[in-house]
């Protein structure tokens, strides 16, 4: 698809720039206002605009939002909250991310009658509304006594994730040649060794993917951290969110943008890191899905 | 011979029936585990909710089944209708406008582009963020005091006035735009690599034949994109029927409850309301309507593999 | 003493209507280098994959050495396999590869180290050991595929197309660095090929498979000068042979088939005696293009040869030879015409006809006529 445009400037290649400047721009834009706002005084931000330069840079905002906001009740800022998710973060996109490769092992080297039933299972899995598991979910929880812990988050993201991992080893494995696996079995070698020494070492881009995917679903998820955690046990999405629709006091823009700063840049960090990955997963997510 | 005879010593032949046993079943007990998880986190609470949605469930779960009575209920419920027509705009303007955007900034990001790697990491990082922090950043953007207006205003355009988060007849569409700047970019990497897989020679062939570079788009590219166009809507309909925080972060379901999606409806019936029959019957109708989407798209997904 | 026999091997693929092998029986002598060609689809992937134990056959048995390793594992079997696509590991160097199977089956390092280099030396790929697959081309490739076989010094060596992924030249080097092995090492060894060509110059002796059954089993020679019927006949030897349908005719002490030119020209060929029962009767005639040439006088001498003039429909000229076609009874024939007196296409050619060689066929059954 290259050599379709011969280069030079024409009007037509100016138009092409512009536009894609000024989506460029439209992207930035709240990005740049949450940053600009997140270093502003209250005051500032009403003599102000958005776009308009903090006349004082003042990390207040920030401070404020770690350690002394009012999430609610409380007003200990978001810090507790921010730990909250990366302990529920880190295990279950460990545990999903590991159950994925395994489960992509078999269902792509090891079938069996029933694996292809498995897989469409799964398949549709990735689909299903959430809403229709919320109400039982929340009943066995309490039932395992795991209600508002963090453990319980952890087994919620790892079911409901499992089947995107699962998807993206199994495509990444299948695409592997059979011969393989054959070839070994051949030379003596079993279920788990074929693994851990043929596939594993060849899998780190798809653990990549998977890793990263993971991480900001689970980073980013908001319905089940309403609805399975309160109080202590609760991430940064829900967090932030009460932050912000606290309508205590006056309003502190500024802070509620350091907030959001907060709880994206985990997220953010891990993209501009590793975005080759994130599209990657991004694309096998919903092409393949 | 001699190459085959002479076994180098030391060289043990394992074989235990036990292991082999072992080995067979190694496979199914790996995929156990999941098997069960998704089994019951998923086909087997789908039915619990299905069975839910039967009966006159309030704070807490009962088994009085009256019925169909909830779903009724659900037909009549002024919410509910809200929710629905709410999501139809919502979901048809986020979808229309995403795929739009999508395929214009991909067909002009595949004109070698200088930069073109770091144009694309900045239409799609807001797909890194959570709906929640991107719904927090628009409300303050559209902030009717302080927000857009104020900006406006002090760029010389007074009579500039953008009230739309705080208007009922308005609000649902402050919800469109955030949730395309957030999924656009994405829809936009989708096609892209679609168009970077397309064929180069039957461009060139096309050339040939003297055909202008948008009858190329037009005609032969973005046609032979159908699958990438569809598994876009699939993706983008999924987002939409789910999308919950963002309401939630925005306008949680106001002014009023002018801006409830069929989620946020389940879920304040559901969890805030102690309406757990009413609010499973929504998630079931949710879940029937992703259905109602999905069960073409692999039929043809499928198809089209076996005609492969 | 045979090495491997597959007795009356059966396999059917759980929901498939028919079976993909219908039982096999082939005995196989140690150190017999044995092909199993078959157009795609025949079943000879499948019959490779059941004697590694990659598969499990649903009748039958497989006995190597006096023993029945039908229900064995893989890795039990003593049996090595080199792949079309090679199955190198890629995140293993070579030496890594070679040494892999040695290895999991408990060899002190010492000896896997000597054993190693014992097999790079014969395959002469002791400068590559410590490369990754990535890096080497298709032959060297193709090479530490059969090291990592070799190494394991099994009883039975399965190769399954290994020739087919390289370029024709490589593939004519390959093929006869194969023999050499053979013949310097004298494994067992199995080799599936669609190329016909391949299954003749390599192989003690060649098994045919279409639709999962065993059209004929023996020597090169012997499927190619007498094959026992007309798939066999069509399939082995390249450009085929040619079908053309006659009837036997009594023609004073002798018996004939009468054949005619796209000119109307006709000639009596003679034909052999064991005809004699299919007399009025039609026969299919198979004749392989060297069996019709320039006229050849040493030839003269014999009664079974018979001359005339035929018009040249087409030429393909190959280098040492032409292969002209002609048409008689109104079937495409193939000649092979010496390419020191060309003959244009259209013009006449004076052609002998050797019917020493020729096979005949029942048409209705499709098998040869035994002499």
């Amino acid at each position: 698809m290259t050599d379709m445009v011969r280069t030079g400037f024409r009007p037509s290649r100016i138009a092409i720039y512009g536009v894609l400047l000024l989506a460029c721009l439209v992207y930035l834009i709240p990005l740049i206002v949450m940053l600009i706002t997140s270093f502003k005084t209250p005051m500032d931000i009403r003599s102000g605009n958005l776009l308009a330069m903090p006349t004082d840079w003042t990390t207040i905002g920030w401070t404020k939002a770690w350690s002394e906001a009012c999430t609610g009740v409380q007003c200990e800022g978001v810090k507790g909250y921010f730990w909250n998710s990366f302990k529920m973060t880190v295990p279950a996109v460990m545990i999903s991310t590991l159950l994925g490769a395994f489960n992509g092992y078999v269902l792509s080297k090891w079938k069996f009658k029933g694996s292809d039933l498995l897989f469409g299972m799964l398949l549709f899995g990735c689909f299903v509304p959430f809403q229709v598991v919320l109400l039982p979910m929340a009943a066995t929880l309490g039932k395992l006594g795991m209600a508002n812990t963090t453990a319980g988050l952890v087994l919620v993201h790892v079911i409901y994730g499992v089947a995107f991992t699962t998807l993206f080893f199994r495509n990444y494995y299948v695409a592997i040649p059979d011969a393989l696996v054959k070839a070994a079995r051949l030379d003596g070698a079993g279920f788990f060794t074929i693994f851990f020494r043929i596939l594993l070492p060849m899998s780190t881009p798809i653990f990549m993917v998977s890793l990263i995917w993971q991480f900001t679903q689970i980073w980013n998820d908001f319905l089940f951290g309403v609805v399975f955690a309160s109080g202590d046990s609760q991430p940064i999405t829900v967090a932030l969110n009460n932050l912000v629709n606290t309508s205590t006091g006056v309003k502190e823009y500024n802070v509620d943008m350091a907030a959001a700063m907060i709880a994206a840049l985990p997220t953010l960090v891990v993209y501009i890191v590793a975005g080759k990955y994130f599209i990657r997963g991004l694309t096998a997510g919903s092409v393949k899905g | 011979m001699e190459h085959t005879q002479r076994r180098p010593a030391g060289v043990a032949r394992a074989s235990s029936g036990l292991m082999d046993g072992l080995q067979r079943w190694l496979p199914k007990l790996v995929v156990a585990p999941t098997f069960l998880l998704v089994g019951i986190g998923i086909y087997g609470y789908m039915l619990w909710t299905g069975v839910l949605s039967f009966t006159n469930s309030s704070f807490l779960p009962s088994y009085n089944f009256v019925g169909l009575e909830q779903y009724a209920k659900l037909m009549e419920s002024e919410r509910w209708i809200v929710a629905s027509w709410n999501l139809a705009i919502f979901g048809g303007l986020f979808i229309g406008i995403c795929l739009l955007i999508g395929v214009v900034l991909a067909i002009f990001l595949d004109q070698r582009i200088r930069q073109e790697g770091a144009i694309r990491t900045i239409y799609l990082y807001p797909m890194a963020l959570s709906m929640i922090v991107t719904g927090t950043v628009w409300r303050w953007i559209l902030n009717p005091r302080l927000g857009l207006e104020k900006l406006m205003h002090d760029w010389g355009w007074t009579s500039f006035s953008f009230d739309w988060l705080v208007n009922s007849d308005f609000a649902i569409y402050t919800i469109v735009m955030a949730a395309v700047w957030q999924a656009s970019g994405f829809v936009m990497a989708l096609f892209l690599a679609g168009l970077r897989g397309v064929d180069s020679s039957i461009i060139r062939a096309a050339r040939v034949d003297g055909a202008s570079l948008p009858v190329i788009y037009w005609k032969i590219i973005l046609p032979s994109l159908r699958p990438v166009f569809f598994s876009s809507v699939m993706v983008l309909a999924h987002i939409a029927i789910k999308s919950f925080d963002l309401v939630m972060a925005m306008t949680a379901g106001g002014p009023g409850y002018s801006t409830d999606l069929p989620a946020v409806f389940m879920y304040a019936h559901t969890f805030t309301r102690g309406q757990m029959g009413l609010g499973s019957a929504s998630a079931m109708l949710m879940l029937g309507a992703i259905l109602a989407l999905l069960v073409p798209y692999l039929y043809s997904e499928l198809r089209e593999k076996r005609h492969d | 003493m045979s090495q491997l026999e597959l007795r009356d091997i059966r396999k059917t693929y759980p929901g498939a209507l028919d079976e993909t092998l219908k039982g096999i029986n082939i005995d196989i002598a140690s150190g017999e280098f044995l092909t199993l060609v078959g157009p795609s689809g025949c079943g000879k992937s499948t019959l490779m994959n059941s004697i590694a134990g990659l598969e499990s056959i649903t009748g039958g048995s497989i006995v190597v050495e006096g023993k029945d390793i039908s229900t064995m594992e893989p890795k039990d079997r003593d049996i090595a396999m080199v792949f079309q696509s090679y199955a190198l590991y890629p995140t293993m160097s070579v030496r890594e590869n070679i040494a892999f199977g040695l290895k999991i089956r408990g060899m002190p390092k010492d000896e896997i180290q000597q054993e190693v280099e014992r097999v790079a030396d014969l395959l002469q790929i002791s400068a590559l050991l410590d490369k990754k697959p990535a890096r080497l081309s298709g032959g060297q490739q193709q090479r530490v595929a059969m090291g990592r076989a070799l190494a394991r010094r099994p009883k039975i060596y399965l190769f399954d197309e290994p020739l087919s992924n390289l370029d024709a030249k490589l593939r004519v080097e390959m093929r006869t660095e194969i023999k050499k092995l053979h013949q310097r090492l004298k494994t067992t060894i199995v080799y599936v090929t669609h190329d016909q060509i391949e299954a003749m110059t390599l192989a003690d002796r060649i098994a045919v498979l279409k639709d999962g059954e065993l059209q004929q089993l023996g020597t090169p020679k012997e499927v190619y000068d007498t094959p026992e019927n007309l798939f066999v006949a069509g399939f082995m030897g390249s450009p085929s042979m040619s079908f053309i349908n006659v009837t036997v005719e009594q023609a004073g002490p002798g018996l004939v088939v009468n054949i005619e030119g796209s000119d109307g020209r006709k000639l009596a060929l003679p034909v052999p005696d064991y005809l004699q029962g299919w007399a009025g009767k039609q026969v299919v005639l198979g004749i392989r293009p060297e069996h019709i040439s320039q006229p050849d006088e040493q030839k003269r001498d014999s009664q079974m040869v018979a001359e005339s003039r035929f018009t040249v429909e087409v030429t393909e000229p190959t280098g040492p030879d032409i292969l002209a076609v002609i048409r008689l009874n109104n079937v495409d024939v193939q000649c092979r015409l010496d390419a020191e007196h060309p003959v244009n296409w259209g013009e006449e050619a004076e052609l002998m006809f050797d019917m020493r060689k020729v096979v005949f066929f029942d048409p209705d059954s499709e098998k040869r006529i035994r002499p």
